[in-house]
């Protein structure tokens, strides 16, 4: 099936702008700037300045949270995403309420804790992203990922994304397919 | 298909911290510039000073009408939990300050939110700040909107604190006169997976808090998988006549559920 661009022009906006291009960009400004984001409950935030906001939103990582701070701009990361900034893309310090950066083995532990499914989401996540896809959360769609080949403004998503472990029981309530 | 994961809220609300639209980023910002969202900017802030030992803001100069919603009253002061006092900063109507009256910024706020103490936790405050943004008043669980202390009573009798039980959830203890309120809530954490954490009440601009009435549902905050039959029974009945709703929050959206009776009829 051939993808199904949004609009006229959206085709070559994504033609011109590949999204490891944009990614690369990210990592590298979330380098320079040496961004830090902090740990709370299953996401991570991080405060980003005005010219940097369009890094996050054109390569689709973190959600943007409302506040009536003027010179900085929030974002919220789920935790795969923070977990492939930090640990894949290596552009992300995170820390946790007492200023300490967490270690690859700390935040997998933590992540792990708050998700149990967390490792295999991980593996879907990174691997489609790795293939510069854009992945975003099937929550609305009853799915774990969407997945998107550019920017959604630009094109529609598809596929959805269910991840499923091998020999995986009923004990999580899923329903088999 | 994408639809907005916030609702505007209705037009005819008068309380004025709400009214927060935001629409799905990925799906629906112009993808040449993150679009800007504005929040009304507001001149009269109200000022609360956090008091680490309570775990609570004390609101010390109130400024607009949201007070009458926000907040708990314990012998004349208003104080708030960690989630009320980050909603308020976040919109600009609050400044939080310190022991040393110091300004306290978004981000020191977001802080005692990931300290996770007292059973807040984010994901708690994304319930609080999705429910609060379209015009419901929230109170925490069966704990009393205001209480006051009878002229002569011995103030140190009525402490009021937020403490962590063995399951790390939040309890607001009056350590006074209701102590079968006290047991009430104790009792009710046993249940690891499901708690209620908030009692909603509809908007509703003529709203007291010393004759709030019953709250339009109770909601439960759950882990991600269902609930059982059981579990929800036990709640149910502690509910007794007001609705039990459930809520999940994942990536950013918070989702609401219930699980309801039905008796199908016979049919033709």
């Amino acid at each position: 099936m051939e993808p199904r661009w949004k609009g006229k022009g959206s085709e070559a906006k994504a033609l011109a702008d590949p999204m490891s291009k944009l990614v690369a960009q990210l990592q590298s400004s979330l380098i320079q700037t040496n961004m830090c984001g902090l740990l709370s409950g299953c996401s991570v935030l991080v405060a980003v300045e005005t010219e940097h906001v369009d890094l996050f939103s054109r390569s689709c990582f973190g959600r943007p949270i409302v506040t009536a701070e003027k010179d900085k701009h929030w974002f919220q990361l789920g935790m795969e995403e923070a977990f492939y900034l930090c640990h894949f893309l290596k552009c992300l310090k995170i820390v946790g309420e007492d200023n300490c950066p967490k270690d690859d083995g700390e935040l997998w532990h933590y992540m792990k804790s708050r998700k149990a499914t967390f490792p295999a989401f991980y593996k879907a996540y990174s691997h489609l992203r790795k293939k510069n896809w854009v992945v975003r959360s099937g929550l609305q769609y009853g799915v774990d990922f969407i997945d998107y080949r550019h920017h959604p403004s630009l094109v529609h998503s598809e596929y959805a994304v269910l991840v499923l472990l091998e020999g995986d029981d009923d004990t999580n309530g899923r329903l088999r397919l | 298909m994408e639809t907005d994961d916030w609702e505007s809220c209705p037009s005819d609300m008068s309380d004025n911290e709400s009214c927060l639209q935001d629409k799905d980023a990925s799906e629906l910002d112009n993808y040449t510039s993150a679009s800007q969202h504005k929040l009304q900017f507001r001149s009269d802030v109200s000022v609360a000073r956090w008091i680490n030992k309570m775990g609570m803001a004390e609101v010390m100069e109130k400024k607009g009408r949201l007070w009458t919603t926000t907040g708990i009253v314990r012998s004349g002061k208003t104080y708030c939990f960690i989630e009320e006092t980050l909603f308020l900063a976040e919109i600009g109507a609050l400044h939080l300050l310190d022991d040393n009256d110091t300004r306290l910024s978004l981000r020191d706020i977001y802080k005692k939110v990931a300290e996770e103490k007292s059973g807040c936790c984010w994901e708690r405050f994304e319930v609080y700040r999705h429910l609060k943004s379209l015009g419901y008043i929230i109170r925490w669980h069966s704990v009393p909107w205001s209480i006051k202390t009878p002229k002569g009573d011995n103030l140190n009798n009525e402490t009021v604190y937020v403490q962590s039980t063995p399951e790390g959830n939040g309890v607001m203890g009056i350590d006074s006169k209701d102590k079968s309120f006290n047991v009430e809530l104790f009792s009710s954490m046993q249940i690891n997976e499901v708690r209620p954490v908030f009692d909603v009440f509809l908007p509703n601009s003529k709203f007291k808090k010393s004759s709030p009435g019953d709250p339009s549902f109770v909601l439960c905050l759950t882990s991600g998988y269902p609930q059982s039959k059981a579990e929800v029974e036990i709640i149910e009945r502690r509910c007794g006549s007001i609705p039990l709703k459930f809520c999940h929050v994942e990536h950013g959206r918070v989702s609401f559920f219930s699980i309801d009776r039905v008796e199908l009829p016979v049919l033709p």
